[in-house]
């Protein structure tokens, strides 16, 4: 079975600081990296891969810079991978971003599972995964913890709120990812070394038939105003002392907040 | 019109106190759409939560996919300027798929809308990197579909109030997903919020003895015990967790133990009066929006915290 794993280069939130003055979010020297949710999808693709053989391809819409950390995924035992380089630094409507996407996927139209992840780590609307299947008119299944593969079509185990739920689908179809589902692979000196060798395959907009200005112009999100959440708390941490005295201390300061009598 | 839905009741009444909110303000009306077969108690209700009409669709199988064309149906007949979706896992599903079909404008996680429906403008402020950060956006497509999660908005109840009742066939639709089987978690989040204070578990705390010693300390606080995502997800301790995809409470005090402090998590939580922490690293988020903290070894200090409490006899406030 053939794998397409979307994968996308985020932001770290946990390092995102505010500048409370300001109302701020400082964004500059937030590194980005693909998160656990992306390795979540790599690792989803490749058992698909082992179960019942076929490649895997990740496709990226991100930064150039991407490209050492796309090494790593491939390292997990993916096939080849496609970035599709971003003129608009991480700033365009996730609906145009689809359709980028899109376009990318219509250049290998020899897949039978689309797997991308529930929601990204920095922009966490969950909306790419179903929007991209509306997109190619295919079967979409959410928030998967466990995959396996026959010669009918998947198998799945959903995590839902309320339940577990086990689903088939025939392929060609797209999946979703649900959190802290699968466990990533380590991977090998041997597996990073062989990683390193695989070219990377990069595309500009004008490459997939894009026009930059074009999709730049169909924006009908426009962002007026933002602004960080100001955390506002005493703070008040104890460090020092015995555990007896470290338990009083603290004890002491809930009584003075009221939280205790 | 303001078209809302969700499959949670609690939070349909919320999504309708707010969009009640936007009609008043605007002259406009509130629409409610339902899956089930509504019965006259409850379009009462749902009357008296603000909706204006009640879209009941048939035909639907539960399924997201029956879901996703209800929805469309629903909005490609009734033209709404606004659909407020319930942020719930099955909502997120859901919404953007609904956004692609009817070439809507869409929101994640908002938290205000405002509504100009003359000019057809609708503006909306949410929730951004997992809830660092608020931005306000202007969408230029219509309808603007927005999910908004529980605890955003107020369910308001106003006697007196009706509601009109319709019927709308969904068009025929085969699931081309089969579900073979469900497997129901327990879940019990009103415990969650309803109590004054909460110990909150985090992945600082790796097994069944640790889990004991928080048991204990939320018995001496008398206190429920609530967690963060990875450990509702990882372990069998509980079904429900906090944050930004979970339960969001106001409690008193919530007592966190070995939770780090990401954003996600803390979106559940920072509406608690006081929030105190217990983790043993210095540099954990978590301290820095805090009240209250200690830097300590939990399997250690929490046996002499609950020996102190109970010694002094200390009690919620």
């Amino acid at each position: 079975m053939n794998t397409l794993a979307l994968v996308k280069y985020s932001l770290d939130v946990a390092e995102i600081r505010v500048d409370a003055s300001a109302r701020a979010l400082r964004l500059r020297g937030v590194p980005e990296r693909f998160g656990d949710t992306d390795k979540m999808v790599v690792e989803a693709a490749v058992r698909v891969k082992e179960e019942s053989g076929g490649t895997v391809r990740l496709i990226c819409f991100g930064p150039s810079e991407a490209r050492a950390a796309a090494k790593d995924l491939l390292a997990m035992g993916a096939d080849e991978a496609t970035i599709i380089e971003d003129p608009f630094s991480g700033s365009l409507d996730p609906a145009l971003v689809v359709r980028i996407i899109e376009r990318a996927i219509h250049e290998y139209p020899q897949f039978d599972l689309i797997v991308a992840g529930f929601a990204s780590d920095d922009g966490y609307s969950h909306q790419t995964a179903g929007r991209i299947a509306e997109r190619l008119s295919l079967p979409f299944v959410s928030y998967v913890r466990e995959v396996s593969v026959d010669d009918d079509g998947v198998t799945m185990v959903r995590d839902l709120e309320d339940c577990l739920e086990t689903v088939r689908v025939g392929t060609p179809a797209v999946i979703s990812i649900a959190e802290e589902s699968l466990e990533p692979r380590r991977v090998t000196l041997l597996q990073a070394m062989k990683a390193q060798k695989i070219p990377i395959t990069f595309w500009s907009l004008e490459d997939l038939a894009l026009d930059a200005e074009e999709i730049d112009s169909a924006r009908t999100t426009h962002e007026i105003e933002r602004r960080a959440v100001v955390v506002q708390r005493r703070q008040q941490v104890l460090k020092r002392g015995s555990l007896a005295e470290l338990a009083d201390g603290f004890i002491d300061l809930l009584l003075e907040e009221e939280a205790l009598k | 019109m303001i078209l809302v839905w969700s499959e949670r009741p609690d939070l349909l009444a919320e999504l309708l106190g707010e969009a009640r909110r936007l009609a008043v303000q605007t002259g406009t009306t509130v629409g409610a759409v339902s899956f089930n077969h509504v019965g006259d108690d409850e379009l009462a209700s749902l009357a008296a939560s603000g909706a204006d009409s009640v879209y009941v669709v048939e035909g639907s199988d539960a399924s997201p996919d029956s879901l996703v064309g209800g929805l469309v149906a629903t909005t490609e007949q009734m033209h709404p300027h606004v659909v407020l979706i319930g942020a719930t896992k099955l909502g997120l599903d859901v919404a953007p798929r609904v956004v692609e079909r009817t070439a809507a404008g869409y929101g994640a996680w908002a938290v205000s809308c405002e509504l100009d429906e003359d000019a057809g403008e609708v503006s909306a402020t949410c929730m951004i990197y997992a809830g660092a950060g608020l931005a306000t956006y202007r969408f230029a497509a219509v309808p603007t579909v927005l999910t908004c999660a529980p605890g955003t908005f107020s369910a308001k109840q106003a006697a007196g109030r009706s509601a009109t009742c319709q019927t709308l066939e969904l068009p025929d639709l085969v699931s081309p997903t089969t579900v073979v089987e469900r497997r129901p978690k327990v879940l019990d989040s009103d415990r969650l919020t309803t109590t004054k204070t909460v110990v909150d578990v985090g992945q600082g705390v790796r097994d069944e003895r640790g889990i004991e010693t928080c048991r204990a300390l939320a018995v001496t606080l008398e206190a429920q015990l609530g967690c963060s995502r990875p450990i509702a997800t990882t372990r069998e301790w509980f079904a429900e967790w906090l944050g930004l995809s979970g339960a969001k409470i106001k409690p008193e005090l919530c007592l966190t133990v070995g939770i780090s402090g990401a954003i996600q998590h803390m979106i559940g939580i920072r509406n608690a009066r006081v929030i105190a922490a217990i983790n043993n690293d210095e540099n954990a988020a978590i301290f820095l929006q805090a009240d209250v903290g200690v830097v300590a070894d939990l399997y250690e200090f929490l046996p002499v915290l609950i020996e102190r409490m109970e010694a002094r006899d200390v009690h919620p406030a």
